[in-house]
């Protein structure tokens, strides 16, 4: 075998080296062990869930690991959790965590968006099992882990959706920019950004729709359409309230305080701003019913419909 | 065959192997030959073309070389074909039968294009010297029908690959097929299609660059040593000129993949693959350094070359940004301190370079400084050009016909953006779009104008200037302002930004191409005096290439997850998880391993008939 032939071959070995370095460096930085299934409640099976197939690593770093920053750094999380359980009235930290990862959008932590998906529907699907055990790993950041309090609060955890990922395609031909076009044309009176805001557009009425392809499935935002009383965001439930002399609203509170609340009304199509001082309330109650219209399937054609989700999906 | 009652085998393992692992390592090894055994016709035919229409022989006795190859790892790619279909049946039957199921048509189509295209190989490889005189034409078609079989077998694999990732056509509950046609075009299988076919010409390219490379470096003549260098530069040029227009082609797939799934999309660019894009950047980074690198060294061996080298040292600095910026990822990892100290999540300076608007323009700067080099390489021999009015109306008329298409299509597209239907306030942002694209037209016009002039050279830095003015710093700084204010008119932008550069690329090319025709030779070129350093770049351009598409044949297959089929099968096997990227590494690293030993096999096969001949 010639001299040039070995030196290729050493070269080949040293460039194929210098690459797996740089996979190895890069599992470090980004966090992604991955590999292996985990099984049983333990921090190390919740360590593998959080950086594998959980996911969770995407979005949040522990202290100097993994550059997931949508999410906040869970670092000194059981700590933390335990102040907020205090603010938020849960009987421990623990339960505060649970909260989080089953209703994610209920405490939403200041300076982050409300992004973060449900990991036990698809396309995640983490089985209840593995969510204890993340619980179990997140205890030991910042606190002690304790199983037996994981295992209490397991029938609070929902079983993994079976229910698959179908890649949705709408049933008509439909263009997005068409469905852009319908949101923000507020000469209409099925414009969503009269009461939604997308980026920087529109009126922060209803939920902040920015990103919302990203978190939300086709089937929710559908039905969030359609339907818009089944499921209301925590926080934009309309209130009945009744004022001393008689008068009653019906609204979405902006603001409230021991001095005033602030309310949004609507008012034949258009959204106006009306100050209450405590007072002048007689009663205040919360309604099931969502304000936004529930006739939508009227005031759009199935292809304005269709456009509107296409371009709702394709907000990330 | 399965009793009433009994379980239906879904899954085995290999020997106590993993099944998957099995499958990957033989599914890539196939691929990778694949890749070479398509790739390389389609050059050897052109490059028997040129030999035919110039009667150089030295291009025929080079195609044949390429086909000699081609033949040898012909059956290896068959082998492995076969060792492929064997484990995915043997080890994932449920699977395999469900895919056989929807796709048993066109198996026997495939099966059928497999015939054509072996009587076309041999056909083509053995009636080298029986169609030599006569019917040099006739070889040529045979050639390029030996390209058709081969597209065709590429397109009816990939329907099913891209079938997996995006399925449709089929009932998403009962795996019923509704449309088999939906089922075989797909949404993925037109951009995969293009991407791999540009791709298989760059990674054959680079692996002839290669074994040229190992010849040269074992050649004991100086007329071996000169005909190993050139088929070396060959081999190079080719890979590199399919290298250019592939971003391109991946922009255009990744696009797709988030249409036809947002949550694939968001898999690859935000979650667990975004990271392993940072690892191609690396790869194709090393692939336009290492290519440039031997395109400056290859200029040692032209005299009169001395006059461009001055340009080299700037050309390395802007590759080298470029390839900085292109590799810097959005979320560039931070300590606590360090976020602590920067008071953000992102590093003020750099977090810049990590977003689209940067990369798409380095991307474009790139490529524009590697057809820089190209240009400088070519004239590093000429001497004193002729007129371009000397070279007669052909001249003339080829250069008004290429910028006339150039000229065609940016107009379509701008008048297409012209139309697009966004808000007015959305809208708006198209218009500087509209413009550049407008002031791009009216440069190529005035290029040929100058042209005809007889200042060719001042036309093509004219056009280099104004594009990369347009495209490189204005399109820069306009992709923070629409990601800022319409995040929508990016995807425009990019477009725009493709249609200028590649408009330049194709008139510069043409004017290049009569500019230098019948131009005196400063002192020729000295074949196989090259520093024994530049056929280290062509080994690491190929080892470069092949470890590329191991890579992204993880991420193609990867993106998965832990679906058979996205969305209707569900992988159930204990190999569903997605592997961790030093794992992958570990793999790619074996893989590439595996198929430069069979390579390095079958050529030496290859060449055991040469010798006796000798």
């Amino acid at each position: 075998m010639s001299k040039s032939f070995i030196n290729a071959v050493i070269f080949t070995f040293l460039i194929l080296g210098f690459f797996a370095y740089v996979c190895i460096y890069v599992t470090g930085l980004s966090g992604g062990g991955g590999g292996g299934s985990a099984t049983g409640v333990n921090p190390e099976a919740g360590e593998k869930v959080f950086w594998g197939e959980g996911q969770c690593h995407t979005c949040h770093s522990v202290g100097t690991s993994g550059s997931g920053t949508r999410g906040p750094n869970q670092e000194g999380i059981a700590s933390r959790a335990e102040e907020d359980a205090k603010k938020t009235g849960f009987a421990s930290g623990l339960e505060y965590m649970v909260e989080a990862i089953v209703n994610p959008g209920s405490y939403v932590v200041e300076g982050y968006d409300n992004i973060m998906p449900k990991v036990y529907n698809p396309p995640i699907m983490l089985g209840r099992e593995k969510i204890l055990a993340v619980l179990s790993y997140l205890q030991t950041l910042g606190g002690e882990p304790d199983i037996k309090a994981v295992m209490k609060v397991k029938d609070k955890i929902p079983e993994a959706s079976k229910k698959k990922v179908i890649p949705w395609v709408p049933p008509i031909e439909v263009d997005p920019k068409e469905g852009e076009r319908v949101f923000f044309d507020e000469t209409k009176a099925a414009a969503c950004s009269k009461c939604h805001i997308m980026g920087e557009r529109g009126t922060k009425v209803g939920p902040d729709l920015t990103g919302i392809g990203a978190v939300q499935t086709p089937q929710y935002l559908i039905e969030s359409v359609l339907k818009p009383s089944a499921i209301i965001v925590k926080g934009f439930e309309t209130m009945y309230l009744i004022t001393t002399d008689g008068m009653a609203y019906n609204g979405i509170i902006l603001s409230q305080n021991e001095e005033e609340i602030v309310m949004l009304v609507d008012e034949e199509g258009e959204i106006a701003e009306y100050v209450f001082y405590p007072e002048e309330i007689a009663q205040m109650q919360k309604q099931d019913i969502s304000m936004m219209p529930g006739n939508m399937s009227d005031m759009l054609t199935t292809k304005e419909f269709y456009g509107v989700i296409s371009f709702l999906l394709n907000q990330k | 065959m399965a009793q009433d009652g009994e379980e239906v085998v879904q899954y085995r393992n290999f020997f106590g192997l993993d099944g998957r692992l099995i499958v990957w390592i033989i599914a890539e090894l196939h691929l990778m030959f694949a890749a070479f055994v398509l790739g390389v016709p389609i050059f050897a035919v052109i490059v028997e073309i040129i030999g035919a229409k110039g009667g150089d022989i030295k291009f025929d006795n080079l195609a044949r070389e390429f086909t000699k190859l081609l033949s040898a790892a012909f059956a290896t790619t068959a082998s492995l074909g076969g060792l492929l279909a064997f484990a995915l049946y043997g080890l994932y039957p449920g699977f395999m039968r469900y895919l056989t199921d929807v796709f048993h048509p066109f198996m026997f189509v495939y099966a059928l294009c497999f015939f054509g295209e072996a009587f076309c190989l041999y056909g083509y490889y053995y009636s080298w010297d029986l169609l030599a005189k006569k019917g040099k034409w006739l070889h040529i078609s045979l050639g390029v029908l030996l390209n058709l079989f081969g597209t065709a077998l590429m397109f009816l694999a990939n329907s099913w690959a891209t079938f997996m990732m995006a399925p449709s056509g089929i009932d998403m509950e009962t795996g019923l097929v509704t449309s088999l046609y939906h089922a075989f075009y797909n949404l993925l299988w037109m951009p995969i299609n293009i991407h791999r076919l540009i791709a298989n010409v760059a990674f054959g390219g680079f692996v002839v660059g290669a074994y040229a490379a190992i010849k040269f470096m074992g050649a004991r003549t100086d007329e071996e040593r000169a005909h190993y260098d050139w088929m070396g530069y060959i081999g190079n040029f080719i890979g590199l000129a399919a290298l250019i227009p592939l971003p391109f082609a991946g922009y255009y797939l990744g696009r797709e993949v988030y249409s036809a799934s947002p949550v694939m999309g968001s898999i690859m660019m935000g979650g667990s693959f975004s990271w392993t894009f940072v690892i191609q950047a690396i790869l194709i980074g090393m692939l336009f350094i290492g290519g440039n690198y031997y395109l400056w060294n290859g200029m040692g061996r032209i005299k009169g070359a001395e006059r461009y080298t001055p340009y080299i040292k700037y050309l390395n600095v802007i590759i080298i940004f470029c390839f900085a910026v292109w590799l810097t990822p959005h979320n560039l990892p931070l300590s606590g301190e360090e976020r602590a100290l920067i008071g953000e999540q992102y590093h003020p300076f750099s977090k810049f370079f990590g977003v689209m608007a940067a990369k798409n323009a380095v991307v474009n700067l790139l490529i524009l400084s590697t057809f820089f080099s190209f240009l400088i390489y070519r004239r590093a021999n000429k001497g004193e050009i002729m007129p371009f009015s000397s070279h007669g109306s052909t001249a003339k008329i080829a250069l008004i016909i290429t910028a006339g298409l150039c000229i065609m299509f940016l107009a379509w597209y701008a008048v297409g953006l012209s139309g697009v239907e966004l808000e007015e306030n959305v809208k708006k942002y198209l218009s500087p779009l509209i413009t550049c694209i407008v002031i791009q037209i009216f440069a190529i016009i005035i290029t040929i104008l100058i042209t005809f002039a007889n200042k060719g050279k001042f036309a093509q830095a004219f056009l280099f200037g104004v594009t990369t003015i347009i495209a490189v710093m204005y399109m820069a700084y306009y992709g923070f302002v629409v990601m800022e204010k319409a995040n929508l008119v990016l995807r425009y932008l990019s477009v725009a930004q493709l249609a200028i550069v590649l408009s330049c690329l194709i008139t510069n090319t043409i004017i290049d191409v009569f500019l230098f025709k019948n131009a005196k030779e400063v002192g020729g070129i000295r074949w196989g005096k090259m520093p024994m350093r530049t056929q280290y770049a062509l080994l690491l351009l190929c080892v470069v290439i092949v470890t590329l598409m191991g890579l992204m044949g993880f991420i193609r297959s990867g993106l998965r997850m832990d679906w058979h089929i996205y969305g209707y099968m569900q992988d159930t096997s204990a190999g569903a998880f997605t592997p961790s990227i030093a794992y992958m590494g570990w793999t790619v690293c074996l893989i590439v391993l595996l198929f430069l030993s069979l390579v390095t096999f079958v050529f030496w096969l290859a060449g055991l008939g040469e010798k006796g001949k000798h």
